[in-house]
């Protein structure tokens, strides 16, 4: 250590004993760098806010941060810029829109909810600043099918399947808002793995053993019709009287009357859907559109146990069983248009048995005539009750649309070209959310 | 805090948690008590309404739990040492019960297995006095 002689001591020395004879050391290079800053407090960030802390000095994990514009380094951070965009409605969902972006109409969002937008969509809006999608023409053909089905009676339901982030979820989206606009009633329902997952509460139905209702969501499912086709419920007289619990409504009111009373009574929600539901298919006055998204939770088993601790399959709750009638022609609309759209996120929820059902085998004629005659030979049956739709990849006037669109919020820094488009297009494979993600990889 | 059966009962834990604070209950019994009461699996315990902890407190009260349990424990291990079983021996000793190998390890079996038959005593005139069972290793016989 340090050389004993030097300061007359029999025996070596530590480094503190130094401080006891007076010794200078020189100070490391750390605590010559906090003296100098000592004035300054570098734990609080001048441009980040972190939302959502209740007490300064706990920690939370996962904690979004925003950027607070006010105090933002205008070298780094540029607000998004205003696009002007069409409102998505039945004027603008024409022929002559497609593969342009379409703004979403700001009364219909506030009636879906902050946090009921299907998929990755939500945040997608924010980065945007405003909703907007792309009218593809898909979406023009399905806008089609809408407005046929608000003639005559609807044929078979609607099921689009397809690839996660292809954009059926989008689809739905634009589908109901067109729908609200047009006056049709509309029961839409963006995220029905939130009705299977067991995240939300369940009770036994005292009037039906062996099934379950869920109230709350069934309350909001009823809020969120009222609020999207408030007009258009009012048209529809309910022609009967209806009891619901206590409560009679006289045969001269309306749908409105059934669905209000419906969520602010959430005990009596899942009766005043039912009776919502009975009413809405079988009148003609108003065309109806059903638009579940995650219509495969409908097909499988929930995370929710009964009361012998069995595993609830999706059609013991009344919720689901109300409106999966409707996929599986056990009900049928009067007037209107029933669609739906999987999802492939949750795997727990796409067991190769809904796989099968959304792809069924190809059936191939049997060549042998007696085996062919046999009735008692089972063949696995591909005939649905409802119609599949499978979304494929975007094609280049969609891709040039929508790239053209992120360039205008900035989101893209150079110039789309076509080779630009097909340069993305390709790493992408077409796919919307891939193009989006490789997009925002490099932001 | 929701104190239930002497037990306190943390409200921002969830149900199916909170219930395995008791001694008794693990995540199989605390799963089939939540599906019995049809309560969800997110659902924490400042959620539960009045009808629903009274329902779980009738419900925990018909099962064996806490100090009843550690009693009925304790009597099964001083039956099996009374009637001398080997089993029985091997609690008093301190030592592995399932018949694993102690040339090594067993430091859990050990530290834990006298814990049953704590309540003995070396003196072995205390022992028909408060019925306490003399330990084996006594070396104060009558």
């Amino acid at each position: 250590m340090f050389g004993a002689s030097r300061l007359g001591l029999a025996k070596l020395v530590t480094p503190k004993q130094l401080f006891v004879y007076g010794v200078r050391r020189s100070i490391s290079t750390t605590q010559h760098v906090s003296d100098y800053h000592k004035g300054a407090d570098r734990t609080v960030s001048t441009a980040f806010v972190k939302r959502g802390v209740a007490k300064p000095k706990q920690m939370k994990t996962g904690l979004k941060t925003v950027v607070d514009m006010a105090n933002a380094n205008e070298r780094y951070y540029h607000p998004i810029p205003v696009v002007g965009a069409p409102t998505l409605s039945k004027e603008t969902a024409k022929s002559e829109n497609v593969n342009k972006i379409l703004r979403l109409d700001k009364e219909f969002m506030e009636s879906i909810g902050n946090d009921n937008f299907p998929g990755f969509l939500e945040n997608d809006f924010k980065l945007f600043g405003k909703p907007a999608l792309l009218y593809r023409g898909l979406t023009q053909r399905l806008v089609s099918q809408l407005y046929k089905g608000g003639r005559r009676a609807s044929s078979k339901a609607i099921v689009l399947d397809g690839k996660a982030g292809i954009g059926k979820s989008a689809e739905l989206l634009m589908l109901a808002s067109i729908a609200a606009s047009s006056g049709h009633i509309v029961i839409y329902a963006p995220k029905t793995i939130s009705w299977v997952n067991s995240t939300r509460p369940y009770a036994p139905d005292a009037n039906n053993s062996g099934m379950f209702v869920q109230q709350d969501v069934t309350a909001e499912l009823l809020s969120r019709i009222y609020s999207m086709s408030k007009g258009a419920l009012e048209k529809v007289p309910l022609g009967k009287r209806v009891t619901i619990g206590r409560t009679t409504l006289a045969d001269d009111q309306t749908l409105a009357d059934l669905v209000v009373y419906g969520y602010e009574t959430p005990g009596l929600a899942q009766t005043a859907l039912d009776q919502l539901l009975e009413i809405a298919s079988t009148q003609t006055v108003v065309p109806v559109l059903i638009a579940v998204d995650d219509i495969n939770t409908f097909w499988t088993d929930t995370l929710y146990r009964s009361q012998d601790d069995e595993v609830l399959p999706a059609h013991r709750l009344r919720l689901v069983d109300s409106l999966g009638g409707f996929f599986d022609r056990k009900r049928r609309l009067a007037k209107g248009l029933v669609i739906g759209a999987t999802s492939h996120v949750d795997y727990r929820f796409m067991p190769k048995s809904v796989k099968d059902k959304l792809d069924p085998p190809l059936m191939v004629p049997l060549t042998n005539r007696e085996l062919a005659k046999d009735q008692n030979l089972v063949r696995p049956s591909t005939k649905k009750p409802y119609g599949i739709v499978k979304l494929k990849h975007m094609d280049s006037g969609e891709a040039w649309g929508l790239l053209c669109f992120y360039r205008a919020t900035n989101l893209i820094a150079t110039k789309v070209t076509r080779e630009f488009v097909a340069k993305k297009w390709m790493m992408a494979s077409g796919n919307p959310r891939e193009i989006f993600s490789n997009i925002t990889s490099f932001a | 805090m929701l104190h239930l059966l002497g037990v306190n009962l943390p409200d921002r834990k969830i149900v199916l948690v909170a219930l395995t604070y008791f001694y008794g209950i693990g995540p199989q019994t605390a799963r089939k008590v939540c599906s019995q009461l049809s309560i969800h699996k997110e659902c924490k315990m400042n959620e539960l309404s009045e009808t629903k902890v009274n329902q779980l407190s009738s419900i925990l009260s018909n099962m064996t739990l806490e100090n009843d349990l550690k009693r009925k424990i304790s009597a099964n291990v001083h039956h099996l040492r009374e009637i001398g079983t080997y089993v029985g021996k091997r609690h008093a000793m301190g030592m592995p019960v399932h018949g694993q190998h102690t040339l090594n390890n067993s430091k859990t079996a050990k530290k834990l297995n006298r814990r049953w038959l704590r309540k003995y005593s070396t003196s072995s005139r205390l022992a028909p006095v408060f019925g306490i069972l003399q330990s084996p290793l006594s070396n104060k016989q009558d």
